[in-house]
């Protein structure tokens, strides 16, 4: 914990969400997200893509840092960073591996350099790091978040021979998808009872209508129908299609729309042919935007 | 027998003498013909016809029967020859004798006719002609006598010429046979006269059949007669001409190709008959083979596009026959997709098997579950209550469409009213029809439901009242009945057995609420029209981009509709609803005494064609609807009693929306005293119109509404409780708890009293109930089918004959359990079937020994290919981020990037790729039957079947069998396959790489045999050899349970690339999964969801077949999955290693 004044630089990956991220909760999410944060019990984020569970953690993140300004008895300016919460995101892929994480030498003029990687650098400053699809990440990967994880919260760098304490106002909150339900890409027990799980689905019709309005700002009767069109497509999930689509998806239309494209055409480009590559199950979904859509 | 006057001709006197030596009849005859030629023919002449005579009858034991036969017919010649013609013909009778005098025989005998029509100088050609068939032996003499005797026939259609020909063609067929040749000219006599000026042309045609396959010729004759005969003369000389064309090229179904175009061309319209024959030789010229195809195929292309359009598509299948024969044939089949595809284009109408798959997930996205799509004939076929088989309905779970729409003149507008039929189909199941329940209130009326008295409920009261006052009086036919439910308990009891328990008595809610009505059929069609409304409001406003064609759709509807003012007014006003719900506004006609009945029934419609209607809305409207009309006579009115009704905008709008549009008391009031204004009825106006007057005279019978078509038919009971039982296995109905199974008795009394079963069974009462109690009978299976405690699927129309039944389950220990997909239905049948699995026996080492020997060369070379890949595994991956050590050259490069102030590469290590190769692969082996097979033919002697018959030579045969130990002298196909894995086995040994081998056979469903030869995990040892000696052929083709089996244990093994190779000898088969027609492509089918399971599972499969008509159901299965057809099976041990490497590296 001693290490924060040492490690004061800015670095581009750390996040502070500086106005308010529009979300829509569909239950007690955020009430569990700040219990969780509050005991600093790390959180896994299940759920379908497109759900807005990024969404979800930038906004808590943004969330977090105005309670954090306003329990500062000082009142002190919310401009001082140091009293946001940051965020880090990672997008976890299938080449990430623990350098990538924890970070790694670089060559300098003078010799090598060391340089944090993200996770690293969440743990130091004490902010949200946010391991996106963290099943993506090799298996190595994994073990390192476990010390950070439970009661040690820690994370041991190898190449540097040293073990950081995690800063205060540190939390690891990971996502993944069980949607692709592979035998691979499962995430192990070991590390999945490490977290309280919070399950995403697709908001329900009105609310995601009120979604895709706010965020394309379409007409709301449009974005009631390309809610509509979610809600149906989504019923093909396991039956040739294997996600359904997203309400990032549906808001992509409602934006195209907006900028004058026609319904079916916006509808087409942003989800049809987006979500599969089978031309019949495209014909099928393009029937069911010509009937949702005149 | 008085002897001449004229001693000077001594030849005569000569014959007389010597002729009596010969039997009576010889001279007799001769007498008598001298008589009369004695006077006709000068003396010479006279004299060298009787020495003729005489020759004739001297040339051999037999041959006075040739004399008597020339005596007797010289008469009738002589009249029509000249006399050296006449002589001539004698003599040429003569030197026929002297072949055979049966030959002369019939030579005489047929002349006299035969002259009328032959010319003099063609006798000698003639006899020729028939003599040629004579060759010495019994048979031949008999049919060259047939054609002497025929040929008067024949010659009266036939030129001579054309005689001669068909003599030519005879005596072509009779090299090879005489009873053919007899036959033919059998057929020959009777087929010419039909097809006169096409003879000559047929003979050649005849005549080269002979020549090429002279075994048809009879077909041909036959199949002439039969179809040739029908065609016009202007059709027939094309048609034989292009089938001798096509013979001549060796296409050797000249008969089949006959029949078919004659077939064809007589049902296709005058006019286009000449452009078709056309069109045949067009495809003729450039693929022979394919040209009787076109023609077979003629009529069903026709029935897709017009004559014009078939033209186009012939015109791409000249271009496609340029490719080769193989792609013309299937072309013209209409088995090749660019075939199917071109007539697709082409044709404006749509099928539905050709849209199933579209409108299917499209009904899946609108209503979030599986709807099947079937042929409206298939729910017909079922018997379970549906009769159409052309209107689109559904039952809670499947929709049923027609088969083809052909309504419109573009694809589009046909799809499109298959897109607004099936939308208002699924409208049922997405918007709530069928998940009516009695007890939910409605959201726009004040409801009557629970205040209104059920029928059974008044029966029953009845009922009680009748025990209660101890009547013996025998019931009326109408229920006459105004009381309340007694409450006394004496009544009650009597009660019992008419009054059930009241909840349990309904199967389902629809049925309750029918209860309520008396008149159900009424009640029924006003259900129908107003829940068919709801649904259409719900459409517009949730799928407007539907609508336009919907409107279209709507408009022909309304179009169809009959006229109101022929209905009786009852029937006009339900007319009238209809027509208002089909949105018509203009021009509604309406009997001017009831507008006012008119208004407040339209009136219901709009309220309950909102988006705030349910399904409890239409029933509470129906109950209004049915008050109104209940009460208005069906009388039968004249044109001038109808009025046109105002629109609705001028309507005085006395009742505003909030406002019921009648009176809900009055209704209940009209409803308890339903039947009878008998007791206490105050006299109002409602209650002096009841069942009585109903019935009166003067008044039509109620009859329901034509339908409107794109609604189709609708059965909300039967539905209802057809998809109840699905909604309980997907726990929808969880809060009705546990359903107590339905008897065949309460599905009896449902029938009984549902009003969608009566028409049918009003018609005729024997027929009817026997009608009935089949369709109770069906539905029971259905609802068996339907039962989730037998199944977890619904079952689709199950077309196996022997291999219905339930899943199985695996009881025994290596016995394991596999869904088979049914691509009929869409969908699995869970545990169907059952594979044994089963550890090959060993047998001798020496066939794996023998076989490396054998091919050491092969061997040595797999082994070089196979260490190829050996260093592939440990080559050095370069450019990492991160790995074992710095890659110099990298590092080196980025250094120098640094210092000119470039960004550098990251990927600076390398990495020996340890894991590079982690493959597990299964080969699956097939043991079906088929693979006995010889793989060539003509390789194989005559050995097991080909046994002598001689029972010496039988033993010899036996003995030298024995000796060999029995051993094949020759290769079958599993003997290769064996070869080949003996050949991989050796070398995969060397790769390191998780390999099992497997076999599979079995017979039925439940017996799939599945022979592990060496598992994934087991390590190779002596034994595996052994195992491979027994690989042996067994039974059937299942592969489907095989593959899933072999997918399951490949899913258990840890590697990161695993296989599935699948060898083959040909098309899946067995007991009910192969046979000709829907089970072959079933086979198929399951076989391909197998291997889209495999890879999902994430395994890769690979078919390697040998069978080498493989390619055309291989495309079908192994779409988008690799697969080889092996030219040559011998090819199969070469080519097993360097496919393996191949796709594993």
């Amino acid at each position: 914990m001693a290490t924060q004044q040492k490690y004061n630089e800015r670095n581009i990956e750390e996040y502070y969400v500086a106005d308010e991220p529009f979300y829509v909760s569909t239950s007690d999410e955020i009430e569990i997200f700040e219990s969780a944060y509050r005991q600093r019990v790390p959180i896994l984020l299940k759920g379908p893509t497109g759900t807005g569970k990024t969404r979800f953690v930038e906004h808590m993140a943004w969330r977090l840092s105005e309670g954090i300004a306003k329990r500062n008895p000082n009142g002190a300016s919310p401009s001082k960073t140091d009293e946001k919460l940051p965020l880090i995101t990672v997008a976890c892929h299938e080449d990430l591996t623990a350098s990538d994480l924890v970070g790694r030498y670089l060559l300098d003029a003078d010799g090598t350099r060391w340089i944090d990687g993200p996770l690293t650098r969440a743990v130091k400053y004490g902010g949200i790091c946010y391991l996106d699809e963290i099943v993506e990440a090799r298996k190595d990967t994994t073990v390192i978040i476990h010390p950070l994880t439970d009661h040690r919260r820690s994370l041991t760098i190898d190449k540097l021979g040293t073990t950081i304490d995690a800063a205060d106002g540190f939390l690891l909150v990971v996502s993944y998808n069980p949607g692709y339900q592979n035998a691979l890409k499962d995430l192990k027990h070991s590390t999945r009872q490490r977290f309280v799980a919070l399950e995403f689905d697709f908001p329900d019709e009105e609310r995601e209508a009120q979604i895709i309005a706010y965020e394309s700002g379409c007409e709301l009767e449009t974005a009631e129908r390309l809610a509509r069109l979610g809600v149906k497509i989504r019923n093909l999930r396991e039956h040739g299609l294997e996600e359904g689509a997203s309400t990032r998806m549906l808001i992509y239309a409602g934006r195209l729309i907006k900028e004058g494209v026609s319904n079916r055409r916006a509808c087409q480009v942003s989800v049809t042919w987006g979500i599969t590559d089978d031309p019949q199950i495209q014909r099928s979904i393009d029937e069911v935007v010509t009937s949702i859509f005149a | 027998m008085t002897s001449s006057d004229e001693p000077k001709q001594p030849a005569i006197e000569v014959t007389r003498k010597e002729l009596e030596q010969f039997p009576a009849p010889v001279l007799e005859r001769y007498e008598i013909a001298l008589e009369k030629l004695s006077g006709r023919l000068a003396d010479e002449t006279c004299q060298q016809w009787a020495t003729e005579g005489l020759e004739i009858a001297r040339m051999t034991v037999r041959s006075w029967e040739a004399a008597a036969e020339f005596f007797d017919a010289s008469v009738a010649v002589q009249r029509q020859l000249p006399s050296g013609q006449f002589l001539k013909w004698a003599k040429t009778g003569t030197s026929l004798c002297e072949d055979s005098p049966s030959l002369a025989v019939a030579y005489f005998k047929s002349s006299p006719k035969a002259m009328l029509r032959l010319r003099p100088r063609y006798i000698d050609d003639w006899a020729n002609v028939c003599r040629a068939l004579y060759r010495g032996t019994w048979k031949s003499s008999a049919l060259s006598c047939r054609l002497f005797e025929a040929t008067p026939d024949l010659l009266e259609t036939l030129s001579f010429e054309e005689f001669c020909h068909f003599g030519e063609f005879l005596e072509i067929l009779s090299r090879r046979s005489y009873d053919q040749a007899g036959d033919a000219l059998g057929a020959g006599i009777e087929l010419f006269p039909k097809i006169t000026g096409d003879v000559d042309r047929f003979i050649n045609l005849a005549q080269i059949v002979a020549e090429k396959s002279w075994r048809e010729t009879a077909v041909l004759f036959d199949s002439a007669t039969a179809s040739l005969v029908e065609l016009g003369p202007n059709h027939r000389a094309p048609l034989i001409s292009l089938a001798r064309r096509l013979v001549i090229t060796g296409v050797s179904d000249a008969a089949g190709m006959l029949r078919d175009g004659a077939n064809t061309v007589n049902r296709v319209p005058t006019d286009t008959r000449d452009r078709l024959l056309e069109m045949t030789d067009g495809i003729a010229a450039v693929s022979a083979p394919a040209a009787p195809e076109f023609l077979k195929i003629v009529p069903e292309v026709l029935e897709r596009v017009t004559f014009e359009q078939m033209g186009q598509w012939q015109l791409e299948g000249i271009q496609i026959a340029r490719e080769s024969d193989e792609s013309a044939i299937s072309y013209f089949k209409l088995e090749s997709p660019r075939s199917q595809e071109m007539l697709d284009s082409l044709s404006s109408s749509i099928e539905l098997s050709r849209v199933r798959d579209i409108i299917q997930m499209y009904c899946l996205a609108l209503t979030g579950r599986a709807i099947d799509v079937q042929a409206a004939q298939q729910l017909a076929e079922k018997n379970i209550g549906w009769f159409q088989g052309e209107l689109p309905t559904t039952e809670g779970t499947t929709i049923y469409m027609p088969s083809v729409i052909n309504r419109y003149t573009t694809k589009d507008e046909n799809f499109g009213f298959f897109k607004v039929i099936s939308t208002h189909q699924i409208g049922h199941i997405e918007f709530g029809s069928f998940a009516f329940d009695f007890n939910i209130p409605s959201l726009l009326f004040d409801d009557l439901r629970p205040r209104l008295p059920g029928a059974s409920e008044l029966k029953a009261a009845k009922a009680a009242d009748e025990a209660a006052k101890k009547k013996t009086v025998e019931k009326p036919q109408v229920v006459v009945f105004g009381h309340e439910p007694p409450a006394d308990q004496a009544a009650a009891e009597a009660t019992q057995e008419a009054a059930e328990p009241e909840t349990p008595e309904f199967l389902t809610d629809m049925s309750r609420f029918f209860d309520l009505f008396q008149e159900r059929r009424l009640a029924l069609d006003v259900f129908t029209v107003l829940e068919s409304s709801r649904i259409d409001g719900y459409v517009a406003e949730l799928y407007p981009g539907v609508m336009e064609m919907y409107n279209i759709v709507r408009s022909a509807a309304l179009e169809s509709r009959p006229d109101v003012t022929e209905l009786p007014a009852r029937e006009a006003l339900v007319e009238f609803m209809i027509r208002v719900s089909l949105d018509q506004v203009d021009d509604m006609i309406v009997p001017a005494e009831h507008k006012d009945a008119a208004r407040k029934l339209r009136r219901l419609i709009r309220k309950i064609t909102s988006i705030d209607a349910i399904v409890e809305d239409a029933a509470e409207a129906s109950i209004r609807a049915y008050s109104i009309l209940i009460d208005i006579d069906n009388d039968e009115l004249d044109d001038d009693e109808f009025e046109q009704l105002e629109p609705e905008e001028e309507e005085d709008s006395s009742g505003s929306d909030d406002e019921d549009v009648v009176d809900p008391e009055e209704v209940i009031q009209q409803f308890m005293g339903q039947p009878s204004p008998e007791g206490e009825g105050e006299g109002d106006k409602e209650e002096g119109t009841g069942e009585q007057e109903f019935e009166g005279e003067g008044e039509e019978d109620y009859s329901s509404p034509q339908e409107v078509d794109y609604r189709g038919e609708f059965k909300p009971e039967l539905s209802q409780l057809l998809s109840q039982m699905q909604m309980m296995e997907s726990g929808e109905m969880t809060e009705h708890g546990e359903m107590e199974p339905i008897t065949q008795e309460q599905l009896e009394e449902m029938m009984k009293n549902a009003p969608e079963m009566e028409m049918e069974q009003t018609e005729g009462e024997e027929g009817g109930d026997q009608q009935v109690s089949e369709m109770i009978e069906n539905l029971m299976k259905e609802l068996q089918k339907r039962d989730p405690e037998n199944q977890q699927f619904q079952p689709g129309p199950s077309q196996h004959v022997d291999e219905d039944g339930g899943p199985l389950t695996a009881t025994e220990p290596d016995t394991f359990t596999y869904p088979e997909w049914d691509f009929r239905a869409n969908e699995y049948k869970p545990d169907w079937c059952m594979v044994h699995e089963k550890i090959m026996t060993d047998g001798e080492p020496n066939f794996f020994r023998e076989t490396l020997a054998e091919n050491q060369g092969l061997v040595a070379q797999i082994k070089r290919q196979f260490e190829l890949v050996i260093p592939e595994m440990y080559r050095k991956q370069k450019r990492l981020e991160d790995g074992e050590e710095h890659d110099l050259d990298a590092v080196l490069e980025a250094l120098i990037d640094l210092r000119v102030g470039v960004s550098p590469d990251e990927k600076l290590f390398w990495r020996r790729n340890k894991n590079e190769r982690s493959v597990a692969v299964a080969f699956l082996l097939d043991l079906s039957a088929s693979t006995a097979e010889a793989i060539d033919e003509a390789k194989k002697p005559s050995d097991d079947w080909g046994a002598p018959d001689d029972p010496v030579e039988y033993m010899v045969w036996l003995r030298s069998r024995r000796s060999e130990g029995l051993r094949r002298t020759y290769k079958r196909i599993v003997d290769v396959e064996k070869e080949g894995i003996t050949l991989l086995v050796n070398s995969l040994e060397a790769l390191g790489d998780a390999y099992g081998i497997y076999g599979f056979s079995g017979y039925g469903r439940e017996n799939v045999e599945f022979y592990t030869i060496k598992d994934l995990d087991e390590k190779f040892t002596d034994i595996v050899p052994r195992r491979i000696d027994r690989i042996a052929p067994l039974h059937a083709t299942r592969m489907g349970p095989a593959i899933r089996h072999t997918a399951a244990k490949l899913a258990e093994v840890e590697a990161r690339s695993r296989f599935l190779f699948l060898i083959s000898d040909g098309r899946p088969q067995d007991r009910g999964y192969s046979r000709e027609g829907v089970e072959k492509e079933y086979a198929v089918h399951d076989t391909r969801q197998s291997l889209i399971e495999a890879r999902q599972a994430g395994i890769t499969p690979f078919c390697l077949t040998v069978d080498k008509a493989g390619h055309d159901y291989m495309k079908t299965m192994m779409e988008d999955f690799s697969y080889e057809v092996l030219s040559d099976i011998s090819l199969l041990p070469k080519r097993l290693p360097q496919l393996y490497r191949n796709l594993t590296t």
